[in-house]
């Protein structure tokens, strides 16, 4: 062979063992991966060799944290992760149906089947599947004022698979109200506009929704009030830091005084744009109750918050760039570049900004906002891993939430579509295939049930059982998933288990081409490492 | 007061910011040791340009490197990347979030060395150590105890916190993630663009910067250590643009470093010829975002003429980078004196100059060659011989013995010691302008700070220096019959001489550069056409570096081949 002859040291698996190894790879994935299906599933806690501890249920994280080597293993990781990328959720799903495919596959070549029929059955099927997600999907009407319920059921079903029941609920009216506060009708979703801000606490867990902003940092100056009410907020990018903006070439002087000339000329320059913003403080605040807050994403120096803070007015620096566009969503006005003409419109009103301060942390919260299109999920946890753990589920149901939206529809849960789906499979489908090819739709139809059979599996019951309890009710007509509790039949539709449409879509979408890819490999060359070594 | 923020990148970044971060927790410790050294005590130096004031939760002041340092996921050993000091969770294994099962999966726990283990019963006060105390006295005890940890530095280093003794801010040390990438993998300038490209990491790294500098009242400068061998390299391009974006009159200074591993000859030609282009791309993109560049790192230090008072076994990392990290310690001098202006001197420290102020000299005057050598005595020779003789380029690829009018230079000096006992300023600074007399051809321009305060030697400090170095640093005539290396048992403390120098000398480095990426990426044809295109480049872009490049050769050479371009076409 001429890869021999290129390189005498490469390896080379012919068709049979390339196949092998490529099943194996992706059920290997799939054990490591199927405990963490479902409300049922087990947590998996990772200690490093330093100590550093992640928790984690989500398929996603934890594909990421594993040392894949293998590269049939790391081909699977990717598209799973990015199906996380693309909608949010969904990457177990799709390395367990993956996995499925090829264990069904695996059956299928041992009796004699050649994996190109094989893999025509899968596009046929995968065809016919997504027409039927079509049919089969509830469409929810968004219009003006979504239906909430329907979000929240969504949201519910994400969560609870990833934190236990009370918290999960809680959280589900969160990112809910989160959503709908940053969606803008006719606008796609900007998840951004969400800040999602964490505060180590040792005894306190606890999420809240901030109708406003939570910064991360305060104001540097001591005699700054702490807290103030009815404040007008000016969001602003100007520096007010001393600095020698561009480095000239008169840098020696030949004598103390001649420096000190040259520091007040520049320092000038600085204190005319503090005097501008105590000027428009004076003009809008005087004779009021009202406040001045300023949000500077440049720096203020001790001079510059001197200047401030003896006009009364509160002052933060160097904020994040991303909360110059939140800020203005939250609190109105405009994110000006310049104090030159500044006036009254662009200021942005917050009814109370207050300081709260943990050891050497500062938070500085702006709320009473009026209208505001823009909030803050403020996460409570005693320690890092736990905090990064609510903060992926956050996420995550956030994101079913913005999917739910802007799909229009959902998809009943509780295994309640793959079973519906292989029926479908098996009795109107199987018969308009010719040929062989039957074969390779029954396949792809019996692994879609992998998700109803891990979802027991992880709950403790016998998946036969489950499995034919199941599809029995789906002939009888009615379209049912599973109880995780008494392992009996019921309707998702009463119970809210909803899941998202195009978490589904791409999972039924993605499965197939990666499965198929693998399945048509005819050798696998490698040159340098052995590759039969486990991974 | 002017802070600098520190950021290091890569391994050998992490490696000589390890031993630079534990030259300034030895001298805090020394300037609190009311038996020491007392010019520790008086060293007119602010550590507070480099270190930050915290506190914990339990309202514990904390004091911590003011350090942003970024290696990839496993790098740190047996150290957690929280640090020890802000956490105090009774039970983190407790899942609160989780109702159901849960299965754990621990990794083998990383040994921490004799060295780490002694500093942590150090800290967490004195526990089982003195089991046979009352056989031995108590010093006796600890000096064999300080034997053995030397010995077990020199015998094993495997990660750059095996030697570290200094406390870190839990927001401090960032592990990259990169899923599924082979560590030997990480060695183009690519591979380290598509990390950053993964999740939200770029913007965690710059958020770390933010709140570090929004503590600052004043940033004077940014020092910038950077691995620049591997992937490491995409990662600070991206981040040094996002800080040239975000912090744009704040002034960067590019230590670009390599460890002797990385001379090693490349394996084919497909290898070298990645490596070339990996060279040429990440000089010319990091270029770009800095306004000062310091290539530092010889393929051998052994070979250098260093080996005239040091031994450095080159394969050992916790060696080299000790070298290097004391030229940068020397060279960070001048940036936190007491500032009282440059005409005020105090009795211990002369020339005091911010970070602008180096950059200004060096790359905003003259020739506005922005890629200086730096060159280093360690330890420095007493008064009686020339200090510029003594010194030793640190920068590779360079032009020896340069002969450059248009040179512009500064030199840092510290601890110099005459006639066995410490040079006072008016002695160093005369030597010094003494020193520049002699030379046949004189910079054109040339700046110097001294300061009194010698570099300390730390216990973790590699036993490198050869016999004839003596307890404070002074060349001994008649070196003592040791044939062993003397470390920090030995030795306290070491006076040190720096350079920083824009001069020619760096012509071949850049002429190399140059002229790969035009035969490899921008010829027709050129081998390396497809992988520039990879890393995401296109032509347009490939062709500005090299006419960035073809800039800073003409610039240093008016009438040298830099320009010469068409040879290639």
């Amino acid at each position: 062979m001429s890869i021999r002859v290129l390189n005498p040291n490469a390896e080379v698996l012919n068709k049979s063992s390339a196949l092998h190894m490529n099943i194996n790879a992706a059920r290997g994935l799939q054990d490591v991966l199927k405990t963490n299906l479902g409300p049922k599933g087990t947590i998996k806690m990772l200690v490093g060799g330093a100590g550093d501890i992640k928790i984690t249920k989500d398929g996603n994280t934890l594909l990421k944290e594993m040392q894949i080597q293998n590269p049939t293993a790391i081909m699977i990781a990717r598209t799973a992760v990015a199906q996380d990328d693309t909608s949010g959720d969904g990457t177990t799903s799709t390395v367990l149906f993956i996995g499925e495919l090829m264990k069904q596959s695996e059956r299928c070549i041992g009796e004699g089947m050649h994996p190109r029929v094989l893999v025509d059955g899968f596009d046929i099927a995968k065809r016919a599947t997504l027409e039927f997600l079509e049919r089969f999907k509830t469409p929810v009407v968004m219009g003006d004022a979504p239906d909430k319920e329907i979000l929240k059921m969504v949201a519910r079903t994400t969560l609870r698979t990833k934190l236990y029941e009370t918290l999960a609920d809680q959280l589900t009216d969160i990112v809910v109200n989160a959503v709908l506060c940053i969606r803008k009708h006719d606008e796609p979703i900007d998840l951004f506009m969400v800040e999602i801000m964490h505060m180590r606490h040792k005894f306190d867990v606890d999420t809240r929704l901030v109708e406003g902003l939570v910064l991360d940092h305060g104001s540097r100056h001591p005699d700054m009030k702490r807290r103030v009410e009815n404040c007008y907020i000016l969001t602003c990018n100007v520096s007010l830091e001393y600095d020698k903006s561009e480095i000239n070439a008169g840098f020696f002087y030949s004598n103390a005084e001649q420096r000190e000339n040259m520091v007040a000329a520049e320092r000038r320059q600085v204190d005319e744009r503090v005097q501008k913003i105590i000027e428009l403080k004076n003009k809008v605040c005087s004779g009021t109750d009202k406040n001045f807050v300023v949000i500077n994403q440049k720096g203020i120096d001790p001079p510059s918050l001197d200047l401030l803070a003896r006009a009364g007015i509160v002052a933060l620096r160097r904020a994040k760039r991303r909360n110059m566009e939140r800020l203005v969503l939250a609190c109105g006005g405009e994110a000006v570049n310049s104090v030159e003409g500044l006036t009254e419109d662009s200021l942005g009103w917050a009814g109370l900004v207050y300081e709260h301060v943990l050891g050497e942390e500062k938070y500085t919260f702006v709320e009473n906002v009026k209208n505001p299109h823009s909030c803050t999920i403020l996460i409570k946890g005693p320690n890092d891993h736990t905090i990064a753990q609510i903060k992926d589920a956050v996420r995550d149901g956030l994101r079913s939430v913005k999917n739910t939206i802007e799909d229009e529809a959902v998809v009943l849960g509780a295994g309640a579509f793959e079973v519906a789906a292989r029926q479908h499979l098996i009795t109107n489908v199987k018969k308009t295939v010719q040929g062989r090819a039957q074969l390779g739709v029954e396949a792809f139809a019996d692994a879609l049930l992998v998700v109803p059979k891990t979802l027991a599996e992880n709950s403790g019951l016998d998946t036969q059982d489950v499995i034919i309890a199941l599809t029995g009710e789906h002939d009888r007509g009615n379209v049912v998933g599973l109880n995780q509790q008494t392992g009996e039949p019921i309707d998702p539709r009463m119970e809210g288990i909803f899941d998202n449409y195009s978490v589904k879509r791409q999972i039924i979408n993605s499965g197939p081409v990666i499965a198929s890819q693998l399945l048509l490999v005819d050798e696998v060359i490698r040159a340098g490492r052995n590759m039969r070594k486990p991974s | 007061m002017r802070e600098i923020v520190t950021i290091q990148v890569g391994d050998f970044a992490n490696y000589i910011g390890s031993h630079f971060w534990n030259f300034q927790d030895e001298l805090l410790g020394l300037a609190e040791d009311p038996h020491g050294d007392s010019i520790f005590r008086s060293s007119s130096l602010n550590m507070d340009v480099l270190y930050r004031t915290g506190e914990t939760h339990q309202g514990i002041p904390t004091y911590n490197p003011r350090l942003i340092s970024i290696g990839l996921q496993g790098s740190l050993g047996s150290l957690s990347s929280t640090g020890s000091l802000y956490t105090s969770d009774p039970d983190p294994s407790d899942i609160i979030t989780w109702s159901g099962n849960v299965s754990r999966y621990a990794s083998e726990p990383q040994q921490k060395n004799l060295f780490l283990q002694t500093l942590y019963e150090e800290q967490t006060g004195p526990s089982a150590v003195s089991n046979d105390a009352d056989v031995v006295s108590p010093t006796l005890q600890r000096e064999v105890h300080d034997k053995d940890r030397v010995e077990c530095l020199e015998k094993g280093v495997q990660y750059w916190t095996d030697f570290s003794k200094v406390q870190y801010h839990p927001r401090s040390l960032y592990e990259l993630h990169s899923s599924w990438t082979d560590v030997k993998q990480f060695d183009n300038y690519g591979t380290g663009k598509d990390v950053l490209s993964e999740g939200l990491q770029g913007e965690e790294m710059n958020e770390r910067m933010r709140l570090f500098v929004e503590e600052c009242d004043h940033v004077q400068g940014i020092q910038f250590i950077l691995d620049d061998s591997g992937g490491f390299s995409g990662v600070a391009a991206e981040y040094l643009e996002n800080i040239a974006d975000e912090y744009t009159n704040t002034p960067v200074l590019l230590y670009t470093v390599r460890d002797p591993h990385a001379y090693i000859h490349a394996k084919s030609q497909k290898d070298s010829i990645t490596r070339s282009l990996h060279d040429a791309v990440s000089f010319s993109t990091l270029s770009s975002y800095c306004k000062l560049m310091v290539p530092i790192g010889l393929p051998s230090l052994s070979r250098s003429k260093l080996s005239s008072t040091l031994h450095v076994e080159d394969q050992k990392l916790f060696h080299c980078s000790a070298v290097y990290a004391a030229a940068l310690h020397s060279i960070s001098i001048p940036f936190r004196m007491d500032m009282r202006g440059p005409t005020v001197n105090t009795a211990y420290v002369s020339g005091a100059v911010d970070v602008g102020g180096i950059i200004q000299m060096l790359a905003g005057q003259g020739r506005q060659n922005m890629v200086a050598t730096l060159d280093v005595a360690m330890p420095a020779p007493s008064l009686t011989g020339s200090i510029l003789r003594s010194l030793n380029s640190l920068t590779p690829e360079v032009e020896e013995d340069v002969d450059d009018s248009q040179a512009l230079e500064s030199l840092i000096t510290h601890g110099m010691l005459h006639a066995g006992r410490r040079a006072s300023l008016s002695e160093v600074n005369d030597s010094i302008v003494a020193a520049y007399d002699c030379e046949m051809s004189k910079p054109k321009f040339s700046h110097a700070s001294v300061s009194l305060c010698p570099l300390p030697i730390p216990l973790p400090f590699p036993s490198i220096f050869r016999s004839c170095v003596g307890r404070q640093g002074e060349l001994l005539e008649t070196p003592t019959e040791m044939t062993q290396t003397k470390g920090s048992l030995d030795i306290d403390s070491i006076p040190m001489a720096a350079r920083l120098r824009s001069s020619r000398a760096v012509m071949p480095l850049i002429m190399k550069r140059l002229e790969n990426l035009r035969k490899f990426g921008m010829q027709r044809g050129a081998l390396g056409g497809g992988l520039l295109q990879n890393w995401g480049f296109g032509r347009e872009e490939i062709e500005d570096m090299g006419e960035v490049m073809a800039k800073m050769v003409m610039q240093l050479d008016p009438h040298s081949q830099g320009s010469s371009g068409s040879d290639w076409d």
